[in-house]
């Protein structure tokens, strides 16, 4: 910034004799700023919504006396990834460790200069321990190993027995699998239940199911390999789209945006029967719906096989003063150990082998959604999981030009072609 | 003005200073400097603070508008490209639109329900301070707190407004999924706020008319309402103006309210169909990090105000006169 | 004609129906407010909607400070710190340069003040950018300092207090004083000082709320893990799961500070916003 510095230096004067005549400490009530101990080693932890790290985070600090993990989060990604922008281009601020998600990976990844490579501590040697594709993604175009796997948003529908068993559909899970194979399958499925006359909606919100589309019709979305924006030939973005509006004009949904109020309320109230749910999801549909729903829900593959929604990465910035004991504990965190620890406490799906693998955690089992055997169906569909390249301004594209687009359509404030326009213009101007 | 309690204030000290020492030059000395140059040291710290933090970021704005001026700091001068796209860029135009929209149909109702609220407590009443208090009491609470109050009163399926309707048959009304409705939703909340505050600056000035012109025109036989149309608001002229003024200098820059309305979403809705222009100065600079394109925005925004003013205060003295 | 001119001044008793009305409308949505906080989350949803309070609102309290997005206390606390911090500010320098401009002789002291009135004018929300700029360059960025030291004087409050000071305090006071051969600042602070605290309370109160309730700068400035009252309830409210007892348990807890202090000084406030607007 060009700021004359005798001005500079003039306000600063002032300002700080203001600050020190006032008696203020500077910033005096930072959240968990407690310090750390004699000779103790303070690791941040910079985290969105739930990791389900605090009881790994108590475990690491009791097996490293030496060490306190102090774990901050901003709850939503909207939010986390901006404040993270401001950190690694101030230079200071950001967390030891900090988690990518992959929608805004790829952003990151173009300035792996502000990253540690982990290489340099030997991450590289952990790649057979990941789904190949998985630990692939966290490396930068010059080889640099940015981040280490936690999770994979591998997809499931989840569903309400009772509305369905209204709606004289099949409730038990492998028949209602075999009810969507394919997503025109869905769509006619969702065309019954509609018929069958349980008063509520089929599904919760179609931007959703554009989501889980787009991570299975291409290995490309809005991007080319090349990171060129291609949101307006590529086919998989263009079938998805198509697919969507299919959903909005059979009036299969809600129409209740993804995470408002309503979409909140509608689990409570049970105004949608479907949903698509990653693995981490379960855990916000039991806040929503409340205990008076025990059992209530169940878990089917979804359409088309396949699919991914979120998943994450822990990155060391080059800011870290702490880079080799960061790393440490990203290994740690991301570790099978570590991942089965986290998909207990929150539920992100492992990305690590060794934990898909592992017979607890095929075993469990989760009671809410009428004991679907959570461990096999989410860890098979890991397995299956096919890569997708996302670009740079992925998330941007995704949350600010295609969802608006695709809810102005469900509110019936836009009609499809225009929307799907006002879509490519916003990307354009997202991917600038 | 009575206070008996000054929690701000030191306790008063009797004064100690020495008896005068005539004859004694250093002395007199500083006292003719205290005098004269003081005074610059007490009214100092207003204008370095107000100068740095205030004035300078504000003009700097300007500067920061004619370049290409990123995160990183790195920053290329460009001339006014910025402003010539922004003169193409329709969500630009949209945000204009949605808070000049917003401004007129918030301010407009104020105005005339302050005036009236003004009116009425403008009597001998019993309890007039809690009736005063009650007017004023919306603006005690904070705008995100009205963001959040009223968000929730005016959701879709279970709000109260919605259920409100309801009973006199109308249909659920989705305040964020339209234009207008998201619009009157946004203004009825700051209309919520400040009604009240204006009212009371209105009463002030009311108490100002001398009584005995009422009184005169009571005789010649004006009614009540002919009284307030020939008597009040002319003589409330120069206090209507400061309040639309001041209005418009707020309303303008609304934020907080259309921001909590949609959840946080700085995009306004799923078409923009309520993002102000302060909020696309925000998406812009703290979202995109494209700080030169927000300082255009924050730019044309300044002149928009001004403009803005100029209009209000035309348009109230002519049809005040 | 007394009497007529007095009954043409008395309220009737519509005038008393539409202000009871108005008040119900005021006060109606910080009613809800309380009464949403001491309800469970289940029951916000309800048709009809219920409009008398529960009993949960301990329950909805403690789930707020236990909320680990929100750091609530923490904000809670910062936000007494700033409010304070910048009242203390506010109050001392506009008593200051009210009374240079009310009562000293000085070059420059008519456009100064013109100057100063000017200020009340500009909207300076509008240079956030580089005020932003500016924090991150000082290293201020997240830090309280951000949101205190930027507003530790306003035009409005010299304005005030230089005219309080001109009508309050008699010249001979501060010409006794001086004969006595105290200083300028000895004079402000002995003799016009105390005769201003009735305005300097009200300038406080004033400065207090506004403080209390600022939004989009904290917003921009400070970081989740540090915010002010206002920040923690935006994080609250617009989370992936609004909780609704929860966020209007804390909307309660912010703004009850706030109602306490108006409800002790209503009238006070009342007279400076009543008497700011005459002299304006």
């Amino acid at each position: 910034m060009h700021v004359p510095s005798r001005r500079l230096r003039n306000s600063a004067v002032v300002a700080l004799t203001a600050v020190m005549a006032l008696g203020l400490a500077a910033g005096c009530s930072k959240k968990n700023d407690a310090p750390a101990g004699d000779g103790q080693l303070k690791l941040v932890v910079d985290t969105f919504g739930e990791f389900g790290y605090k009881a790994l985070a108590k475990e690491y600090e009791s097996a490293h006396p030496n060490i306190k993990v102090q774990l901050r989060s901003i709850e939503k990604l909207d939010d986390y990834k901006p404040k993270l922008t401001q950190y690694l281009a101030a230079g200071s601020g950001a967390g030891d460790v900090v988690a990518l998600e992959e929608g805004i990976l790829t952003e990151f990844k173009t300035q792996p200069q502000n990253f540690v490579d982990l290489n340099q501590f030997g991450g590289g040697d952990l790649a057979k321990d990941y789904l190949p594709w998985k630990f692939e993604q966290g490396k930068a175009s010059n080889g640099q190993l940015i981040g280490l796997p936690t999770d994979v948003g591998g997809l499931g529908v989840c569903y309400r027995r009772d509305l369905f068993e209204k709606a004289k559909l099949p409730t038990d899970r492998a028949e209602v699998s075999k009810l969507w194979t394919t997503w025109d399958d869905f769509i006619a499925t969702g065309q019954r239940f509609n018929a069958g006359g349980s008063g509520a909606a089929f599904l919760d919100s179609t931007t959703t199911a554009f989501n889980a589309m787009l991570a299975q019709f291409g290995d490309t979305n809005f991007y080319d390999r090349n990171n060129n924006l291609i949101a307006d030939s590529n086919p998989s973005v263009r079938k998805a789209w198509d697919y969507t509006m299919s959903m909005i004009d059979k009036g299969i949904s809600a129409k209740v945006t993804t995470w408002s109020n309503e979409w909140q309320a509608g689990f409570k109230n049970a105004s949608f029967a479907v949903t698509f749910c990653p693995s981490w999801m379960r855990g916000i549909i039991k806040t929503n719906a409340g205990d008076a729903s025990t059992g209530k829900w169940d878990i089917a593959d979804v359409p088309g096989g396949g699919g991914n929604w979120g998943g994450s990465f822990l990155a060391v910035p080059k800011q870290s003063r702490h880079a080799k004991e960061a790393y440490e504990l990203a290994k740690f965190l991301t570790s099978a150990h570590g991942q089965i620890g986290a998909f207990n406490e929150s539920g992100p799906l492992p990305s690590n082998l060794g934990a898909l693998d592992d017979a607890t955690f095929k075993a469990t089992t989760d009671p809410y959604f009428n004991n679907a055997p959570v461990g096999v169906i989410y860890g098979a569909g890991a397995k299956a999981l096919k890569p997708v390249y996302r670009g740079p301004k992925h998330q941007a594209v995704l949350d600010r030009a295609f969802q608006p687009a695709i809810q102005s359509v469900e509110q019936g404030k836009a009609k499809a072609d225009e929307a799907w326009k006002n879509a490519l213009d916003a990307a354009k101007k997202e991917a600038k | 003005m009575s206070l008996r309690t000054a929690p701000a204030a030191p306790p008063p000290q009797a004064p100690v200073g020495e008896p005068p020492a005539p004859g004694r030059p250093a002395r007199y000395r500083l006292a003719r400097w205290d005098l004269k140059y003081s005074p610059y040291l007490y009214i100092a710290p207003f204008f370095l603070l107000f100068g740095a933090f205030g004035a300078y970021p504000l003009v700097y704005t300007a500067w920061v508008s004619l370049h290409d001026w990123n995160l990183i700091g790195s920053s290329s001068f460009v001339g006014l490209d910025n402003y010539r796209a922004l003169m193409v860029d329709a969500d630009f135009w949209n945000a204009v639109v949605n808070t000049m929209g917003i401004f007129v149909i918030a301010t407009v109702p104020q105005m005339v329900l302050a005036l009236a609220l003004a009116n009425l407590l403008n009597r001998g009443m019993r309890a007039r301070t809690l009736f005063r208090m009650g007017v004023l009491v919306p603006n005690v609470t904070s705008v995100a707190a009205v963001g959040i109050v009223f968000g929730q009163l005016f959701g879709r399926d279970f709000g109260l407004v919605n259920y409100l309707l309801g009973l006199f048959g109308v249909d659920r009304v989705d305040w964020q999924a339209n234009t207008w409705s998201s619009w009157i939703a946004i203004a009825t909340m700051v209309d919520w706020r400040w009604t009240g505050y204006n009212a009371l600056i209105f009463l002030a000035a009311m108490q100002a008319i001398p009584r005995d012109l009422y009184e005169s025109a009571a005789i010649d036989g004006a009614s009540r309402g002919r009284q307030f149309w020939s008597i009040t608001i002319p003589m409330l002229r120069p206090t209507i103006i400061f309040a639309v003024i001041i209005s418009t200098i707020g309303g303008l820059q609304l934020f907080t309210e259309p921001l909590l309305f949609g959840n946080g979403r700085i995009l306004g809705g799923s078409l923009r169909q309520f993002q102000t222009v302060a909020m696309y100065m925000y998406e812009n600079a703290f979202q995109r990090f494209n700080y030169g394109y927000g300082s255009a925005v924050a730019w044309t925004l300044f002149m928009l105000i001004a403009l803005m003013c100029a209009v209000n205060y035309l348009l109230v003295r002519r049809s005040a006169r | 004609m007394l009497s007529a001119s007095r009954r043409l001044w008395q309220a009737s008793p519509l005038t008393y129906v539409a202000l009871v009305l108005a008040v119900a409308m005021s006060v109606f949505p910080i009613y809800w407010m309380f009464v949403v906080a001491t309800r469970t989350n289940d029951t916000i949803n309800n048709v009809p909607p219920s409009l008398l309070p529960g009993g949960e609102l301990t329950t909805n309290a403690g789930r707020v400070l236990a909320n680990d997005h929100a750091a609530f206390l923490y904000g809670l606390v910062n936000s007494v710190v700033v409010s304070v911090a910048v009242t203390v500010s506010v109050v001392f320098f506009s008593s200051l340069a009210g009374f240079a401009f009310a009562k000293l002789r000085f070059r420059g002291r008519g456009p100064l003040l013109m100057v100063i009135v000017g200020t009340m004018m500009v909207p300076v929300q509008l240079g956030i950018i580089p005020l932003y700029m500016l924090m991150v360059k000082l290293g201020w960025n997240g830090q309280l300092q951000a949101v205190i030291v930027p507003f530790l004087v306003t035009g409005f409050g010299v304005f005030m207090m230089r005219q309080y000071a001109s009508q309050a305090v008699a010249d001979e006071l501060i010409e006794a004083a001086r004969v006595d051969g105290c200083s300028t600042f000895r004079v402000f602070w002995n003799v016009v000082m105390p005769a201003l605290r009735p305005a300097a309370a009200v300038l406080g109160l004033l400065t207090f709320m506004q403080t209390w309730n600022e939004f989009l700068w904290p917003f921009a400035v400070l970081d989740p893990d540090t915010p002010t009252v206002q920040l923690s309830l935006s994080l609250l409210a617009t989370a992936y799961y609004t909780d609704y007892s929860q966020v209007f348990a804390a909307t309660a807890m912010a703004t009850l500070p706030l109602l306490a202090v108006f409800v002790l000084f209503g009238r006070q406030i009342i007279g400076g916003i009543m008497e700011g607007a005459v002299k304006a």
